[in-house]
């Protein structure tokens, strides 16, 4: 299909110069296809060396090939990483906070990042300086002073903290992300819309926000992945049970001097499951976001 | 202008959820250490997962169970953290001034900034009360004093054997050696006959110090390590060369596991659970592995031995120095609002981890436990007679030594091992942290 | 350029929200942190101001030195692996067959936590019974070398999956930005018989360039900073040979108990970044740029 319609879109002279090259063309094809595929195996592979991993126990883990099948299935490793400790709670909290800070770092770094680019002020080149400043932050060395700041104003053992330090650690990464698309945005648009007398909220909302549907779900999985999996910020400022989330569910498998990492892969696989599952919606908006916009030429 | 509606109704609805959010912190938040209804609430913060350690975890429960049903109007906030974590928690909060009323610690260097910095409570009264004090196996809670005083309260022993198996030694014509040359001579037959000598994964530091401390207190004898780690002799000390060169030595006969400083310990122990290793030196708490554990086979179990490391002589008969010492053990905030409460529960937790977590965890408590009249596996009664009778116990190297030196001579180990420094770098080095640490 | 004029409240509207989020729990807490580096602190007992001391020490460091070493090795070889990321996000862009499926599978690593990815490629490094060390003898070498044991390899061996963690995060953002490139330009220039490859390097390359450019600092900086599968898969061992900065800052302030040096760490690492951001722009940002 697609050869047939690049045929028909291209003059003659072009169709003909293409059949001669056609040969090399598709040797070149199916070397480039067989390249790909490897590269796919190779990024298929952790995943299915992760439903191994979680299938085994501590012996056949280091003992076996990854790749090696257990000598049966050990299933009770789910079995224990469900009823053994509060994965339901665990999983709960981690959904709600790594759903309430994407949703925080977007709106907020898509309103500065339309504010730089788009709002006439001065500043803006010293605030977006600032944001750049930020990604290069080691977060561990900003632990302690942070753990003093929530104690003191009563956030510690608080949702809050880690959906704050979410949103604040994530947002220089965001506003990059943000500002490659929003600089490459046409103007016109806005301006039209300016001129009908639209206010600054209208264009962003109505305009600027949908038109950047596609970065947005870029963005949002970066962010979703560096929130899920993110476990120093909960063991620092969150002290109950009942508001750690999963990452913590791996450590409850780590013992004073040993540790039951068959437990550990079945719950890493628990937690991989909800967030493949988002990726892959979230994946394809990337391209619906181009067909629905209106961003042409 | 529908859809503006909608994303202005939404961005107010976050505020406000963020709002009750942040409202709602404060009832629920357990900040303080008064409950809501007046009673008084002890945080104790551990490192016993209920994942991993289930059992530790349970007897933590039923000794929190006792203490609130003895005790009403005081209730017991339990926090758990694995290992690693928890020390790194635990520096956050002392940091920030905000220790939990009880918590885990481990003895000597790793205690002594906190009881320096004025966080920890002094708990002599505890031990002298009800002679509480002979409870405790002989020199344990030694480790954990400074100046007379003492601020922790061991709960658990071990000491450190050399776990061998009995088959691949018999198929080499091997026997447990009496001596150090004995020893070598083991190590280069098993090497000959293909099978690696010795487990050992050196990535953590603390694995190839075992066997670094055995050799320095073989031949420097059962108190020259301790005093140059406190400084009162020099590290730069002939003997402890010699410990360093012996152990280059082995390195070099690969007794070690291949990559061992790439190896983590729990890597390196397969290779002695699968067979592949004949040795491997490891404190007591591995016993359940060789005795109790269902992850291991019986066969398996019953090819099992151990033997303490041998005398540096061949004349100097059965080695009754061990390496080991106390592990963790409890404190007391200096600044807990409900320090009497507290040091109360501390009680009552010893009492009820020495009765159990023996028997039921496989853990050696530092209070004294009768086998007599316990069913438990002979070797784990054989270990703990051992224990009992041990001449010295000289404390695990990075138990004695301040953090920042423990380091350094993993470190040091490391590069031994690989050939990048000479015994006499490697005296020379760990007496210089050792003095920058004082 | 033309821009929207705005009045004051509706700035802070949009600015003011993210900024004082950064600014309360990014940059308070670093600069509390600059102080903390004045000071000499075991992170328990009392401060002593120390003055400029710790940063003296700092300077002449060899053990720092060597880490800052490492992390630039690190951070050539991110920005390096760039090239590749791109190569792959424009093939994946373009309109092969199975691209929509490909993509997705090629970004599924990322989505493990580094628990995970440490894990596997220990598996893989293992000396006796990794994946690895089993192929080479397979094919005939004797003796293949222990990878994360051996202090000459540590290093190069634990880059390989610090890359390939990221592999996933910067496909995904070229092929973002190669799926914004207009179709029109794309159909004009097919028209004019461009070729695939020509298409690809004359027309979308240079409008995802301001794209390329923002990869190539957080690249650069993300290496400067990097900590997590060093720190589980060598702890910056053997004997320091696989140490980064923040791995060497982190061993310092929570290992060794010194905060206060631990500290000026951080802060001087954060300056170190400033000063390769300052060169990266320089090198790769022209002046009608934006910024």
């Amino acid at each position: 299909m697609e050869i047939l319609d690049e045929k028909l879109n291209m003059p003659e002279a072009i169709v003909k110069k293409a059949s001669e090259r056609s040969l090399i063309h598709r040797i070149g094809k199916a070397a480039l296809y067989a390249v790909l595929i490897v590269i796919a195996l190779i990024q298929l592979f952790p995943i299915y060396w992760l439903a191994l991993f979680s299938l085994k126990n501590n012996y056949e883990i280091f003992n076996l090939s990854p790749l090696a099948l257990p000598q049966e299935l050990r299933f009770e490793n789910y079995i224990k990483v469900w009823t053994e400790g509060n994965i339901a709670t665990y999983f709960f909290n981690s959904i709600f906070y790594t759903v309430s800070a994407v949703f925080l770092t977007i709106l907020l770094g898509s309103m500065i990042t339309f504010a730089i680019t788009r709002l006439q002020w001065r500043g803006n080149k010293i605030v977006l300086g600032l944001f750049m400043l930020g990604l290069m932050i080691p977060i561990h060395s900003t632990l302690i002073p942070l753990f003093n700041t929530y104690t003191a104003i009563g956030l510690i053992n608080h949702p809050l903290s880690l959906i704050l330090s979410y949103t604040a650690f994530n947002m220089p990464v965001t506003i990059m992300i943000l500002l490659g698309f929003y600089e490459a945005l046409p103007h016109e648009i806005e301006e039209a819309a300016i001129i009908d007398g639209a206010s600054i909220h209208q264009i962003f909302f109505r305009i600027t926000l949908p038109m950047t549907a596609p970065v947005i779900a870029t963005a949002a999985i970066i962010n979703m992945i560096y929130n899920w999996n993110e476990f120093v910020f909960v063991n620092t400022f969150i002290s109950s049970d009942e508001l750690k989330t999963l990452t913590v569910g791996i450590q409850n498998f780590i013992g004073q001097y040993s540790t039951d990492w068959g437990a550990i892969g079945a719950t890493l696989m628990f937690s991989i499951i909800p967030i493949l599952i988002i990726f892959l919606i979230l994946s394809d908006r990337i391209v619906e976001g181009i067909a629905a916009g209106s961003i042409k030429g | 202008m529908q859809r503006i509606k909608k994303a202005h109704t939404l961005f107010l609805a976050f505020i406000v959820g963020a709002i009750l959010v942040l409202g709602g912190c404060s009832s629920s938040s357990s900040d303080s250490s008064e409950e809501s209804d007046g009673s008084k609430v002890i945080k104790f913060m551990h490192i016993w997962p209920p994942g991993s350690s289930k059992t530790q975890n349970q007897i933590v429960e039923s000794v929190v169970e006792k203490y609130e049903s003895d005790n009403p109007g005081v209730k017991v906030q339990v926090e758990y953290l694995e290992n690693e974590q928890y020390k790194d928690k635990i520096k956050v909060l002392s940091s920030s001034n905000e220790l939990p009323d009880v918590g885990v610690t481990w003895a000597a260097g790793y205690l002594k900034p906190f009881v320096e910095g004025d966080l920890i409570a002094d708990l002599t009264d505890v031990l002298a009360k009800d002679n509480l004090k002979d409870q405790f196996v002989g020199g344990t809670t030694e480790a954990y004093a400074f100046d007379g005083k003492t601020y922790g309260l061991p709960i658990e022993l071990n000491i450190a054997p050399v776990y061998y198996n009995k088959e691949i030694f018999e198929q080499n014509g091997l026997e447990v050696p009496t001596s150090y040359a004995e020893f070598v001579d083991v190590v280069k037959t098993l090497k000959a006959g293909g099978v690696t000598p010795i487990a050992l994964g050196n990535k953590e530091g603390w694995t190839g110090s075992l066997w670094y401390m055995y050799l320095a207190d073989r031949i420097g004898g059962s108190t020259l390590i301790s005093e140059a780690i406190a400084q009162e002799v020099s590290f730069e000390n002939p003997a402890l060369e010699q410990a360093a060169a012996d152990f280059k030595e082995l390195a070099e006969l690969g007794a070690f596991s291949k990559g061992t400083n790439g190896l983590s310990n729990d890597e390196a122990k397969v290779e002695f659970l699968n067979e592949t290793a004949a040795m491997y030196l490891m404190g007591s708490w591995e016993l359940p592995n060789f005795t109790t554990s269902d992850e291991t086979t019986q066969e398996f179990k019953d090819k099992i031995g151990y033997f303490n490391f041998p005398n540096y002589e061949s004349n100097a008969g059965e080695a009754e120095s061990w390496i080991g010492g106390p592990g963790v053990g409890l404190f007391v905030s200096e600044n807990s609002k409900v320090k009497d409460e507290s040091k109360e529960f501390i009680r009552y937790f010893i009492e009820e981890w020495g009765k159990q977590s023996f028997t039921k965890a496989g853990v050696i408590p530092a209070t004294k436990v009768d086998t007599s009249s316990l069913d438990l596996p002979q070797m784990n009664i054989d270990v703990l007679d051992d224990l009992n009778k041990a001449k010295n116990i000289t404390l695990f190297a990075d138990v004695q030594m301040p953090a920042s030196a423990a380091e350094v001579h993993y470190n040091l180990l490391q590069s031994l091992v690989s050939g990048e420094i000479t015994p006499a770098d490697f005296t020379k080095q760990t007496e210089e942290s050792l003095k920058s640490a004082k | 350029m033309n821009r929207l004029k705005a009045s004051k409240l509706d700035i802070l509207i949009y600015v003011g929200p993210a900024l004082v989020l950064l600014l309360g729990i990014v940059y308070i807490p670093i600069l509390q942190t600059g102080y903390f580096g004045l000071m000499e602190w075991n992170g328990i007992g009392q401060k002593t101001f120390v003055g400029l001391e710790n940063y003296f020490v700092l300077l002449q460091d060899t053990k720092f030195w060597s880490s800052a070493y490492h992390s630039l090795i690190l951070a050539v070889a991110s920005i390096i692996s760039l090239v590749f990321y791109l190569a792959i996000a424009v093939i994946l862009a373009s309109r092969i067959k199975g691209a929509n499926l490909l993509r997705k599978i090629y970004l599924i690593p990322m989505l493990l936590a580094s628990v995970a990815i440490a894990q596997l490629w220990m598996k893989i490094y293992n000396p006796t019974n990794g994946m690895l060390n089993i192929f080479l003898m397979k094919i005939g070498f004797e003796n293949p070398p222990a990878w994360l044991g051996d202090a000459n390899l540590a290093l190069y061996a634990i880059i390989l999956p610090t890359i390939w963690q990221y592999a996933g995060f910067y496909i995904l953002i070229y092929y973002a930005a190669l799926k914004n490139v207009p179709e029109s330009l794309v159909e004009a220039a097919r028209i004019d018989g461009a070729s695939s490859l020509q298409i690809a390097t004359k027309i979308k390359l240079p409008l995802i360039m301001n794209v390329v450019k923002v990869t190539i600092v957080l690249a650069a900086v993300g290496s400067l900073k990097y900590f997590d599968l060093i720190y589980i898969m060598t702890g910056g061992g053997p004997s320091g040979s696989s140490e980064v900065m923040a791995s060497y800052m982190y061993n310092t302030a929570f290992n060794k108990f010194d905060f206060g040096y631990g500290s000026a760490i951080g802060f001087f690492l954060l300056i170190i970044c400033l000063v390769a951001t300052f060169i990266i722009q320089r090198l790769t940002i022209s002046d009608k740029d934006l910024y």
